[in-house]
């Protein structure tokens, strides 16, 4: 189930998973729509993470060990 | 000390003994001198020689002692030769704690030492043999954390594959950390870098390393970088120093190293997880290529669709191959053949029924017409004939016949007498002819 909470590595891999299988070709059509219809689940949830490109962050840990942004320069 | 300086003492020491012999048999018949004069005129000797004033010597040092006054005396040796040196006020000149063992250059001249007739190395200038000191020191570390097992495969740790947050310890002000920054934001923009600054060279760059480090394991990271840009072998040495190595075996987040350029080699880079050539380098180990893995995605997407449409179409072929039959569009063709057979089968039945009542009616009619029921008096005249071919044979066995022919016929009280034991005297018997019986007695 492409699941928020999995990471986008996992859910990478599960859609892989699924693909293979579907190109396989063997799985009962009734089966092989679900599969499909999860496949498009993750794929839209890998999209998303995809889109959501903010820029990178960049902190420091000063000595007081509180963490600020770091700019670089 | 170098083949060319021994063989330039040894020269000397020919000359010395040269001089020493003329000097000797000069003043043999006149005057004996004191011992002052005798080294006052060697020392002389060594002073005249201009090499002697400036000589650049390389050795390691033992026996070194500070004395109080701030002077430094040593041996300076290599594994044929030795000789002492002195360094005045060097308390206040050294730049490093000479220790024994250690390898030295030193700049400085050679004089004899009067009050030991001896001798002996002037310093002007000592200083670690930095190279040749660290790579025994690098090595012999080397050698001992393989031993311990720090380096083996066994207890690398995996670099995850897509961090989302990942710590640098290095010098905040850096070349390494802005290419760090530079190459996570063109390539993974999702992640958040941390830095822990720490010095990078220097005496306490090495325990300041280490604590930043062990200070990182609070920060929840998926990866650590740790490293620094390119530098002399003595820049980067904190990262070859033993706390360091130990601190990143002990790191419980995967570690890449990042110390230098491509040919820098540190025990870092050893112990590490993974040992990035460049701070770039590790950067684009630590995180995916965006564009990369967009592609990624993408492709798997469209092979989703691509296969989930190649199966439905098969079914849907297969479905249309079964509809598309012939017999799907002429039903009829299914019983056609039956009832065929059917009609066949009626066919052939009455047929051979037909056939069967016309034989039997043929053997009737056949019957019919037979001689029995056309003339009544066939059967009697075809029995009279019959009879009389029989009463014909019956003629020729006539015994009547034979009494014809002059036999005669015996019978004893009615029954014919075929033997004579048959009779017995006194019985009457018959005799029977053709024309007439005889009544008579056996006698």
């Amino acid at each position: 189930m492409a699941d928020e909470n999995t990471s986008f590595e996992d859910n990478l891999k599960e859609l892989e998973e699924i693909v293979s299988k579907l190109e396989k070709g063997d799985v009962p059509l009734d089966d092989a729509i679900n599969e499909f219809e999860k496949a498009m689940r993750l794929v839209k949830s890998c999209d998303d993470k995809l889109k959501d490109a903010q820029d990178t962050i960049a902190k420091i840990v000063n000595e007081n060990g509180e963490i600020v942004d770091f700019n670089v320069e | 000390m170098s083949v060319d300086l021994r063989d330039r003492m040894q020269y000397l020491l020919n000359l010395f003994l040269v001089n020493l012999y003329k000097f000797c048999s000069d003043i043999m018949d006149v005057e004996y001198i004191t011992v002052s004069k005798v080294t006052d005129y060697i020392s002389n000797i060594f002073r005249s020689d201009s090499k002697l004033k400036r000589v650049f010597i390389m050795g390691e040092l033992s026996n070194a002692k500070l004395y109080p006054s701030g002077h430094l005396y040593f041996t300076l040796k290599d594994d044929d030769s030795q000789i002492s040196g002195v360094m005045f006020g060097a308390v206040h000149r050294l730049k490093f704690r000479p220790k024994d063992g250690m390898n030295v250059l030193i700049q400085g001249r050679i004089e004899v030492y009067k009050d030991h007739g001896k001798y002996q190395l002037y310093v002007n200038k000592i200083s670690p043999d930095g190279v040749g000191d660290l790579h025994r020191r690098f090595e012999q570390l080397k050698k001992k954390l393989y031993k311990e097992g720090l380096f083996d495969e066994s207890h690398k740790k995996k670099i995850p594959n897509f961090p989302e947050r990942i710590g640098v310890v290095t010098a905040p002000n850096g070349a390494a950390i802005r290419d760090i920054i530079t190459t996570i934001k063109r390539r993974w923009p999702f992640c958040e870098v941390i830095l822990f600054p720490s010095l990078v060279q220097g005496d306490r760059a090495a325990s300041n390393i280490s604590y930043q480090i062990r200070r990182s394991e609070n920060f929840d990271l998926d990866t650590l970088i740790v490293g620094r840009g390119g530098g002399s072998i003595e820049d980067l040495w904190s990262f070859n120093e033993e706390i360091v190595a130990r601190t990143i075996f002990d790191c419980t987040t995967p570690v890449i190293s990042a110390v230098g350029h491509e040919i820098d080699y540190t025990i870092s880079d050893f112990v590490a997880d993974l040992r990035a050539a460049t701070p770039t380098a590790a950067a684009e180990i630590a995180v995916p290529p965006y564009g990369e893995i967009k592609n990624a995605v993408n492709q798997l997407n469209s092979r989703a669709n691509l296969a989930i449409d190649n199966q439905i179409n098969d079914y849907k072929h297969r479905m249309d191959n079964i509809v598309s039959k012939h017999l799907f569009k002429n039903p009829s063709e299914i019983y056609a053949p039956k009832e065929m057979m059917l009609d066949n089968i009626v066919s052939r039945l009455s047929f051979s029924s037909k056939s069967l009542i016309g034989k039997n009616s043929n053997r009737l009619e056949l019957i019919k017409n037979s001689n029995v029921f056309k003339d009544e008096e066939y059967i009697i005249k075809a029995h009279k004939e019959k009879l009389l071919l029989e009463l014909s044979k019956l003629e020729v066995l006539n015994p009547l016949n034979t009494l014809k022919r002059g036999y005669a016929l015996t019978k004893h009280e009615g029954k014919i007498v075929s033997s004579s034991k048959e009779l017995k005297s006194g019985d009457e018997v018959e005799i029977e002819f053709k024309d007439g019986n005889v009544n008579t007695m056996v006698i």
